[in-house]
């Protein structure tokens, strides 16, 4: 049983990381938005539906589509001052916004409520998990792992037909650096921009949401800049400007990620230790992916013409 | 705290800051990419200065000039093994890509180190004291090594033929190429110098304060902005940037909003407000947002580029 429960567990992971990774894959691989604060999203989205259902005690429903709105609202607002930019300052902005996000939930406990021990740096437990009373403890994560599931075909549905659209193909003329050609076709490229932004920052937030809500209890600690890059290389891995490969992807590091768990058991390493060796092979694998398979496992389709 | 006081812990600031500035930003104007593995790289050195100081026993000074050496022939190395592959790809893959090494970097240190706070074999010193300010003889250090680092960098630029090089690699650089200077050479020297002067400025910081794997980070993002405040690929700009944000991070914790907003004193109400010191890190953000709104190119934006 114990082994069916890692397994679920597991493809809860694969399934709120599948949306990180389809919704960076919007930006960074169909855009060519180089968003370093994809973790931004993913917090804000945790931390408004738990002021929402925990706070204000408002169904989870509620939670979710007010955290997808308000993490939209901010990747719109925080494409703002780089939306002419080149990647570099892209990359710089998100990573700090961000940052910005996890400090002000770090220092501002009265957002969750307050109290003793409660908020900023403790983080905050006790967030309700949706329709819990109708099921065991033991089948629990079996439903949840149905709520995840949906939400998770619902982005890929939603993002393959926005990337397969003619949007879609504006946003491929950005990437490819042709602004020009969008302009010319009477696209305004900064929309376009601001717009994939706020798509994807929604999408961030319906991941932060469902996280929230299936592990009960959120802190800053859970949102550090690292978690970004987690996403980076599911999304390089799999293939970028490829919703498949995207979801490839988030399979693949959540496999590689938690099966190195288990390495303590065989080799004396301490846990501290096999933590940081499992983000040096994030690190250099996204090094050789850069390096020598660029596209990634599955490749982007090109249209022929 | 003096006015005083506040200026010269900025000039402190500045000149760790500039030292990692000059950096980043060079390495952009010769190789067109914003190095996310810069920070990571200074602190590798601080940990390298911390082997030989603390592990082999050696005085500080001489404990960071070996790390400089040995940082500056390692991000050789790095560029060797993996940007040199990429030099055709586009700025956003070697963006990309040295994130991944800057993760790889930290996280080797951390396994090697374990992730808490170390401090230096140095031993506690007294502060000066005079009337306006106090400072210690390591702070006064820190703004001497800054303001000659920046001096030799000047020199170097102006006055040798590799800095002529530099220039013309950085304005053009196949016709740089065409007239026969060799650019291959030219990354590694910038290469060298950039990190030498990061690792400088990563002991200095771990000196001040304490050495631990995520100095690198924590500095990313008030480096970027200095680099970016000056115009981003522009020396003197990353000087200018990096004592702009010192004295923008020092007084923004400084100055008593409360009184600003009631023109101070002339309106009608009063009450004090600082900004929390948990939001210092914060001040470079913002600062960094109003200038990519008023003046992306930065106080001396170069003339490319957008």
């Amino acid at each position: 049983m114990a082994f069916v429960n890692f397994l679920v567990y597991l493809a809860i992971m694969m399934g709120i990381y599948g949306i990180l990774s389809l919704s960076l894959n919007l930006q960074y691989g169909f855009t060519g938005l180089a968003n370093f604060g994809q973790v931004g999203f993913f917090c804000l989205g945790a931390y408004i539906t738990t002021i929402i259902t925990l706070t204000f005690g408002l169904p989870f429903i509620l939670g979710l589509i007010i955290s997808m709105v308000v993490a939209g609202l901010f990747g719109y607002v925080i494409a703002i001052p780089t939306a002419d930019l080149k990647e570099d300052y892209w990359a710089i902005v998100t990573l700090a916004s961000a940052e910005i996000v996890r400090m002000f939930f770090l220092n501002e406990d009265w957002v969750v409520g307050g109290g003793v021990y409660r908020g900023g740096a403790f983080g905050v437990g006790g967030i309700p998990q949706p329709l819990k009373s109708y099921f065991s403890a033991q089948s629990y994560p079996f439903f949840y792992f149905i709520i995840v599931l949906i939400c998770l075909i619902a982005t890929y549905l939603i993002i393959n037909k926005l990337t397969r659209s003619p949007y879609g193909i504006v946003l491929k003329s950005i990437r490819e650096g042709e602004d020009r050609l969008a302009q010319a076709m009477g696209k305004d490229v900064k929309r376009f921009r601001l717009k994939t932004m706020a798509v994807g920052g929604m999408f961030g937030g319906l991941a932060g949401c469902l996280w929230a809500h299936y592990y009960g209890f959120i802190s800053p600690r859970q949102f550090l800049p690292l978690e970004t890059f987690i996403v980076w290389a599911m999304v390089i891995v799999g293939g970028k400007g490829n919703n498949k490969g995207a979801i490839l992807g988030a399979v693949i590091i959540i496999i590689f990620y938690h099966s190195t768990r288990y390495l303590k058991d065989y080799i004396p390493v301490e846990e501290v230790t096999l933590a940081s060796l499992r983000m040096v092979a994030i690190g250099i694998l996204i090094v050789l992916v850069m390096l020598f398979m660029k596209e990634g496992i599955i490749k982007e389709k090109k249209p022929v013409y | 705290m003096t006015l005083i006081q506040v200026i010269v812990n900025s000039i402190i600031r500045a000149s760790e800051l500039a030292l990692l500035a000059l950096g980043l930003t060079i390495v952009y104007d010769i190789l067109k990419f914003a190095n996310f593995a810069h920070t990571e790289l200074a602190m590798v050195g601080a940990y390298i200065a911390f082997i030989f100081n603390v592990g082999l026993g050696l005085p500080i000074a001489v404990a960071a000039i070996i790390a400089a050496i040995a940082t500056g022939l390692f991000s050789i190395l790095i560029d060797r093994a993996v940007f040199k592959k990429m030099r055709e790809s586009t700025g956003i893959i070697v963006m990309v890509t040295s994130m991944g090494v800057g993760i790889a970097l930290r996280n080797t240190v951390r396994a090697i180190w374990g992730p808490d706070a170390q401090n230096y074999a140095v031993p506690l010193q007294k502060p000066i004291v005079t009337a306006w300010f106090r400072i210690t003889p390591l702070q006064v250090w820190i703004i001497v090594i800054g303001v000659l680092a920046m001096v030799a960098f000047y020199l170097l630029l102006h006055y040798t033929t590799l800095g002529k090089a530099m220039r013309a690699t950085s304005d053009d650089p196949a016709l740089a190429q065409a007239s026969g200077i060799a650019t291959e050479k030219i990354i590694t020297y910038v290469w060298f110098i950039a990190i030498s002067f990061a690792s400088l400025g990563g002991v200095l910081i771990g000196m001040e304060t304490y050495i631990q794997p995520v100095m690198g980070f924590a500095i990313i993002i008030p480096v970027f902005c200095a680099a970016i405040m000056g115009g981003i690929g522009n020396p003197y700009g990353a000087m200018l940037g990096a004592l702009a944000l010192g004295l923008a991070e020092n007084f923004g914790l400084y100055i008593n909003f409360g009184k600003v907003l009631n023109l101070g004193g002339l309106l009608p109400f009063s009450k004090d407000f600082y900004i929390p010191t948990g939001y210092k890190p914060a001040i470079s953000f913002i600062i960094l947002i109003v200038v990519l709104l008023v003046r992306p190119r930065g106080i001396l934006g170069k003339k490319k580029e957008g």
